[in-house]
């Protein structure tokens, strides 16, 4: 308890500097409006403006505190398009639309809004909280991993992926392969051999992961905005002067504490992030709401929209433990965050509360602020943050574009990084039409080489016996889980479908 | 079908990749049990089983993009290369300011409205960028300095 309130003490050391505080009010910020705009999410949003954030120079934790702002503001501003055009930002938002559409529909945004934006505030601020006790915990226990057992939450954090996010198994499986596929291309650390180079001197160092990151999520997402620009124009309901009221909160509290702590535990998860969390949450809360619920949840009720809202800001923050905790991100953000820690040279992982505290008690206590500042920027301004849905999707979409060429253009000054990154944008487009989703991509390409080094080093600690990696409790116990992750949901499937049949 | 056959391209891919990590990829000399050619030949393996599980039950079955749409995002894919082509050349305002023009004008903004977005794009995002931010772009190679040094990579 000590530790974390002296790490506490740190971190708002460097979370409360006056050019960071700035920087966290910034990204919250820029954030929202990013999460207001219609289709483009929080993953995007930070895919894009990532090589810009790097690009400024700033030291590592304020560049790490302007990015995470604007993660979480992202999901924060996510619900304005769900309430007010039924159009999700991202998969994370998709449960928002349920009961806060049908609220808007009713004459009742102003309601739908301010209840979401305190929902979303708990959701959060619980999430911080449980982070910054069990966060410590758990970096204390992962400093006794070894490779073994790292091998074995790598095949824990993608078995659960692959059983979790998507429609498809075989097919999420296939995207994190891709991106493990990816992640081998370029000079091999250990022996200095080229590999997939193909003799580019561009590709000798690998494909850098800003590349891949703006290629499968901003251009791809500009694609997908073209396409979509056919289909006719959406229409925004107006905000009105209702308020949330206390009687809403009074019903809703513990839907919004449960909802934070069922968030938080998906999110800790790795490989899931706030789309599962929503989704489970809904789900809970409207069986919990018994018969009488079945019939007003997706009409508008309030505890449907508290519940995917307080969910998905938890997990959001969830999501944060495994990266900075373990090295593993919690989901396809995350892995962004991640991959951003890496090129400024630092590990994420259980020594980094010990060796930079700055940056992860730093980042813990700029969560804290953020909350608190989106809350106060959410209420009053949401009109404002409203006014971005009518924004045209022909200049946002050259917007985009523009902003991922400078961001990519301005690391190196290479142009053929500009070819790859459309390259990958039309590869991302066909994945995404097909049903794969990109953010075990992503995470595949972020923990390749972990997972590459941590097999090579435990084979090489045991002389090339492979039975070093069962030979642990550890490693066991992941396995158990992986295997658990994958069995459970096919099991619960299948009684549900037994159920149903016997009903009938 | 639309899965097949994207699922037939990715085995292609697999396959030679997982021929190149089998037969090319070798250390000179190495003390390590796992060489480098090890983890890819274990991707390739998995891979290709994951692939040839979508070849026997695919579930997309088409894209569902209407022709017009097809069109308008070659379109689109066109002008980016384009634009990634003349970035350098043309320099980043008179590039942006075309890119943007045409861009918002393909997408249905007016010929006027249009080239003022370029316009602002181009200017202000150079103010922005460059002289606030001090981010690295290219200024006009061919139009403005001729001799002025672009070479900005550090």
């Amino acid at each position: 308890m000590g530790d974390v309130l002296s790490g506490l003490a740190t971190g708002f050391g460097v979370a409360l500097m006056p050019f960071n505080l700035m920087l966290v009010l910034l990204g919250c910020f820029a954030g929202t409006l990013i999460g207001a705009l219609p289709g483009l999410g929080p993953i995007n949003g930070v895919a894009i403006l990532l090589p810009i954030a790097y690009g400024l120079g700033f030291p590592p934790e304020s560049a790490l505190i302007l990015l995470a702002g604007i993660y979480y503001g992202a999901e924060y501003g996510g619900r304005i398009s769900s309430i007010l055009l039924n159009v999700p930002g991202d998969s994370g938002a998709v449960m928002t639309t349920l009961d806060g559409h049908p609220m808007a529909l009713n004459g009742e945004a102003g309601r739908a809004l301010s209840l979401s934006a305190v929902a979303s505030f708990v959701g959060g601020t619980i999430a911080v909280v449980l982070m910054s006790l069990f966060g410590p915990l758990l970096a204390q226990f992962a400093v006794t991993f070894s490779p073994a057992n790292y091998v074995a939450l790598m095949v824990f954090a993608f078995a659960s992926l692959a059983s979790l996010v998507g429609k498809s198994t075989v097919k999420t499986l296939l995207g994190a392969l891709i991106g493990l596929m990816l992640a081998t291309i370029g000079i091999d650390s250990n022996t200095g051999v080229a590999r997939y180079t193909f003799g580019l001197p561009d590709i000798l160092a690998g494909i850098d992961f800003l590349i891949v990151v703006v290629g499968l999520f901003g251009m791809a997402e500009l694609l997908h905005l073209v396409e979509q620009q056919v289909t006719g124009k959406l229409k925004t309901l107006p905000v009105d002067k209702s308020f949330v009221r206390w009687a809403d909160l009074a019903k809703t509290k513990w839907t919004i504490l449960r909802c934070s702590l069922i968030g938080f535990f998906i999110g800790v998860l790795p490989g899931t992030g706030a789309s599962v969390a929503s989704a489970v949450a809904y789900g809970t809360e409207k069986r919990m709401a018994g018969a009488e619920g079945q019939r007003t949840f997706g009409t508008g009720d309030v505890r449907g929209l508290a519940a995917p809202e307080a969910a998905n800001n938890a997990a959001a923050g969830g999501a944060m433990v495994p990266m900075l905790t373990l090295g593993i991100p919690g989901s396809g953000t995350t892995a962004i965050l991640l991959g951003a820690l890496l090129m400024f040279n630092i590990q994420p992982g259980p020594l980094m509360f010990a060796q930079r505290p700055e940056i992860a008690w730093g980042l813990i206590a700029s969560m804290y602020i953020g909350n608190v500042a989106l809350l106060v920027i959410n209420l009053p301004l949401v009109g404002l943050f409203a006014r971005m849905l009518t924004i045209p999707q022909h200049y946002l979409t050259p917007l985009i574009a523009i902003l991922a060429f400078v961001g990519i253009y301005s690391i190196v000054g290479n142009p053929f990084d500009l070819f790859m990154i459309t390259w990958l944008g039309i590869f991302g487009w066909f994945l995404r039409k097909l049903d794969f989703s990109l953010a075990p991509v992503i995470l595949g390409f972020v923990l390749g080489g972990l997972f590459e080094n941590n097999l090579r080093r435990a084979l090489s600690i045991s002389g090339g016996d492979w039975y070093i990696l069962i030979d642990n409790w550890k490693s066991l116990l992941l396995y158990g889980l992986a295997l658990l992750v994958v069995v459970l949901p096919i099991w619960m499937g299948r009684r549900a479908r037994n159920m149903a049949e016997g009903d009938a | 079908m639309a899965d097949r056959i994207f699922a037939g391209l990715l085995l292609l891919v697999t396959l030679a990749y997982g021929f190149i990590a089998f037969t090319i990829i070798k250390a000179p000399f190495q003390y390590d049990p796992l060489g480098p050619e090890s983890w890819p030949q274990i991707l390739s393996v998995v891979a290709v089983l994951c692939i040839l599980g979508i070849l026997w039950k695919p579930d997309t079955e088409h894209l569902h993009v209407a022709g017009r749409t097809w069109f308008r995002l070659g379109a689109m894919v066109v002008l980016l290369f384009a634009y990634a082509e003349l970035y350098e050349p043309l320099g980043f305002i008179v590039s942006t300011i075309l890119f943007g023009a045409i861009v918002a004008r393909m997408l249905g903004a007016a010929w006027l409205r249009a080239g003022l977005f370029g316009l602002c794009a181009g200017v202000l995002g150079w103010v922005l960028c460059v002289e606030i931010l001090d981010l690295n772009l290219p200024d006009a190679e061919l139009l403005a300095k001729p001799y002025s040094n672009t070479e900005g990579t550090n």
